[in-house]
């Protein structure tokens, strides 16, 4: 199967706010992807709590998998992307 | 979590009418234990307002963005029975979080891995007493 790998970039790391966007995205999206950290257990990319059990933290390497290599791109974009960069200094603002 | 989390921190009977009210229930219980000072529970609120801290199972995870304002970390667990409207979801537990630097993570990763399993998310859920919280977040 298909695989992408990548580095958490949001400052915050993979957990409420960019991990809501991530689950977003991927429920959006409408196919499967799994998402694991190295070898451990790998998760359903759309579901909240399995992608919080990761415990990403910024700079964490992660491995998408899944048949549609046009989802797992536009993933990989989104984690390379830091979600946290339109909040400033730890203040949130309303989207 | 257990270092995180103390008996006098766990609320299981509480009510609130609207999200706002629970966060600031939560909050409130924070500043109550000395987890956090007073400003924190802005923060939260202004953190839940830009986007939800529902993860599923009923479960919200309330939580401010002003570091400076904990004092130290800490975790606070409030059950609202009569549940609570969340964006449209139905929220009957929260857990309030106090964290410095990425200790947050560790810990939402740690609660996140319980829920997964709906049997302890339930218990959780529907727990009467408090020695329930300590064991199921242990």
């Amino acid at each position: 199967m298909p695989e992408r790998t990548v580095a958490v970039a949001s400052r915050s790391g993979l957990h409420a706010r960019p991990a809501k966007l991530f689950v977003q995205e991927a429920m959006r999206l409408g196919v499967p992807v799994k998402i694991r950290v190295g070898d451990r257990k790998q998760v359903p990319a759309n579901s909240m709590l399995g992608v919080l059990s990761l415990g990403a933290v910024q700079g964490t390497v992660v491995t998408l998998s899944g048949e549609d290599e046009a989802a797992l791109d536009a993933l990989v974009a989104l984690l390379a992307t830091d979600l946290d960069a339109d909040t400033e200094q730890g203040e949130a603002r309303d989207e | 979590m257990r270092e995180v989390l103390e008996a006098r921190a766990v609320l299981l009977n509480e009510h609130a009418a609207t999200r706002e009210e629970a966060v600031e229930r939560c909050g409130r219980l924070l500043v109550e234990i000395g987890a956090a000072a007073e400003p924190y529970i802005a923060s939260m609120l202004e953190r839940e307002r830009s986007i939800s801290t529902y993860v599923g199972e009923q479960v919200a995870i309330p939580h401010g963005l002003n570091r400076e304002a904990v004092l130290r970390d800490a975790v606070c667990v409030v059950r609202f029975p009569g549940g609570v409207d969340w964006e449209g979801e139905r929220v009957s537990l929260c857990v309030g979080i106090a964290a410095r630097g990425d200790g947050h993570v560790a810990l939402l990763a740690e609660l996140a891995e319980i829920l997964l399993y709906p049997e302890r998310a339930r218990a959780l859920r529907e727990a009467v007493d408090v020695e329930t919280v300590l064991k199921e977040l242990a």
